[in-house]
């Protein structure tokens, strides 16, 4: 059988965040895949077309091996999962699915402590990781050439993706700085989001 | 030199028709398929294609305004999805009976109702008796290779047929792959130009699409039925010529997987292939005896093909991914044209089909698990239980 297919699950605002919140996703998948890994990078389709401010769902799975079921709508169990809008957190079960150990990464400008407060079932955390992504890279370029299949015109990483991406890399070993350095373009704002992100081990 | 991008099947299909130098599409928006005319009006815009681009007020204005252009003598593309595809169906039939070589992209979407935006081939294969040339591809790279494919064989004087060039949405549509995109020079070489023999032209006028007496209708029936029967040869003409200048390795019809010694197999095609065949791999490794068969062209339906790729099995599971209510196997529509295929052999596999994946509902490595068992009972008992299963619906075996 196939070797564990890594779940990275990004959610984020419709429209305003529909592009940075796929950077992030596509940012995670084209790093690993730079680094020798196995890649898949796609919107969640029953979230397209997506409405202002709707949660969506952008996802990325990493693998030592051919992802053989590549077909899956959904990430059903995110080791990873990336919120691009603190906000989210609140009325959500942004952990579902998720197995005893995960990661979880917010932009916001509270501290760990002050978010975990909001997730009834943070015990399935192994370690959290905050970053004020905002205060570092406040844009959120709206594009749409991306979206439903298209061609990304842009670039991965102009915005708040580049902080949040920084952090990421802080909480995880299946990214590194080094591969996100290749692929992000607002190199400054991935740097300053790996110094300033808080990282904090639970359990 | 050709250059490896990941690309989905709708961002390849937009690639392929740059590259086909197509000068008429006509749009209208439908998910999946959407992106290959955003992709394609980007293009436009930029400057990077030199073609017009009309957006249409429907499905039915869309096939009308690229059958004029057609007719007229510009290489034109237009597509759909799902109900898209059957709200421009009185179209099909006059462009397939004029002869007008225009090429139509289908992304899959399942009809209402209810509303679906997942896969499912229903929609196109609802259209497939029109006498247009029909295929499926498994991947964004074969998305790639059948628009210019199809262009090549359709616009063949020999043939002289529209193409219904066909990938599932979501799967093939919007999951990036790897394409290789060739050096326009080897699109030169492998698609000459766009040269209808009778196109409207107010220097030299003919008529097309006149009303015709009830005496002439077989005559031009049995013209269009004739032009699908020679079709093959010409199908196979062009699958070496683009083999040897694209260096890929396609058989023109079916296309067998670890077929070698296999008592039993998968028949399917479109994107639950790539599934399928590490589900054979699988099996394969646990001694079970598999193997795949891809179809390449439903349109036109490969009987000799199938017949003896089939032959060698003692039991085939037809993987179906398309509806067919009431009709003679109670399921999908491949299992019909399958046993028809079958039908002069003196020695037949038994046959099955699964229905799977119908409203975008992916077929994962168990179901096809499933399906190589109920393949195994029936070697082994010599028979087939019943025509038709639904997956993922049938009382425990």
């Amino acid at each position: 059988m196939a070797s564990k297919v890594h779940q990275i699950t990004v959610w984020a605002r419709g429209v305003v965040q529909d592009k940075e919140g796929r950077d992030i996703a596509n940012g995670v998948a084209s790093a690993a895949g730079r680094a020798g890994k196995f890649t898949q990078a796609f919107d969640n389709y029953v979230d397209l077309p997506d409405r202002v401010n709707v949660p969506l769902r952008k996802y990325a799975r990493i693998s030592d091996e051919e992802i053989e079921e590549r077909y899956e709508y959904e990430n059903a169990t995110p080791e990873i999962v990336i919120v691009a809008d603190a906000t989210i957190v609140k009325g959500i079960n942004i952990l579902r699915g998720m197995e005893k150990g995960g990661t979880l990464v917010v932009a916001t400008d509270r501290k760990p402590e002050e978010i975990l407060k909001f997730i009834p079932n943070k015990d399935l955390l192994g370690t959290i990781v905050c970053v004020d992504a905002k205060a570092i890279c406040g844009d959120q370029t709206v594009d749409f050439s991306g979206s439903e299949g298209g061609v990304d015109s842009l670039g991965i990483g102009q915005g708040i993706s580049a902080p949040i991406l920084g952090a990421l890399a802080r909480g995880t070993d299946l990214v590194t700085l080094d591969s996100l350095d290749a692929v992000v373009k607002n190199k400054e704002a991935l740097h300053k989001g790996h110094e300033q992100a808080v990282v904090k081990a639970l359990n | 030199m050709p250059r490896e991008m990941m690309l989905s099947g709708c961002a390849a299909s937009a690639q392929a028709a740059k590259m086909a130098q197509v000068e008429v599409i006509c749009s209208y928006p439908i998910r999946p398929y959407t992106a290959i005319m955003m992709e394609l009006a980007k293009m436009v815009a930029n400057g990077e294609l030199d073609a017009e681009f009309v957006h249409g007020e429907g499905e039915h204005a869309q096939l009308s305004v690229v059958l004029g252009a057609a007719a007229a003598g510009a290489r034109a593309l237009t597509g759909s999805s799902g109900v898209g595809v059957t709200y421009a169906f009185e179209t099909y039939s006059p462009i397939a009976g004029g002869r007008i070589p225009l090429q139509m992209m289908i992304a899959d979407r399942a009809l209402d109702p209810p509303g679906d935006f997942g896969s499912e081939h229903t929609d196109a294969m609802s259209c497939r008796d029109q006498g247009w040339l029909m295929g499926w591809a498994e991947n964004p790279q074969e998305a790639f290779d059948n628009c210019l494919i199809n262009y090549r064989v359709g616009e063949d004087h020999r043939v002289l047929l529209p193409q219904f060039v066909c990938q599932d949405g979501y799967f093939v549509s919007h999951m990036p792959g790897k394409v290789v995109l060739p050096d326009q020079g080897q699109v030169d070489e492998f698609l000459p130009p766009y040269n209808l023999p009778h196109p409207l032209d107010p220097k030299r006028p003919v008529s097309h699409g006149p009303q015709i007496r009830p005496d002439q209708g077989t005559i031009m029936d049995l013209q269009r039925a004739q032009a699908m029967l020679d079709a093959p040869a010409v199908i196979r003409e062009v699958i070496d010529d683009f083999n040897r200048i694209f260096g890929r390795n396609y058989s023109p019809f079916v296309e067998e997987y670890m077929t070698d010694d296999a008592e039993m197999a998968f028949f399917i095609m479109g994107a639950h292939t790539m599934t399928a065949r590490h589900a054979v791999r699988h099996l394969r490794s646990q001694g079970v005896k598999i193997g795949l068969v891809k179809l390449r062209f439903v349109r036109p339906w490969p009987t000799q093909e199938v017949a003896e790729a089939l032959s060698k099995f003692k039991a085939v599971g037809v993987v179906e991914t398309s509806t067919s209510y009431g009709g003679a196997m109670r399921g999908g529509n491949l299992l019909h044209e399958v046993r028809a295929s079958l039908y002069e052999l003196p020695q037949r596999p038994l046959t099955t089909s699964f229905m799977a994946g119908l409203g975008g509902e992916m077929v994962p490595l168990k179901e096809f698990y499933y399906m190589a068992d109920i393949l195994s009972k029936a070697v082994k008992e010599g028979k087939t239980r019943k025509t038709v299963y639904w997956v993922g619906f049938e009382a425990e075996e």
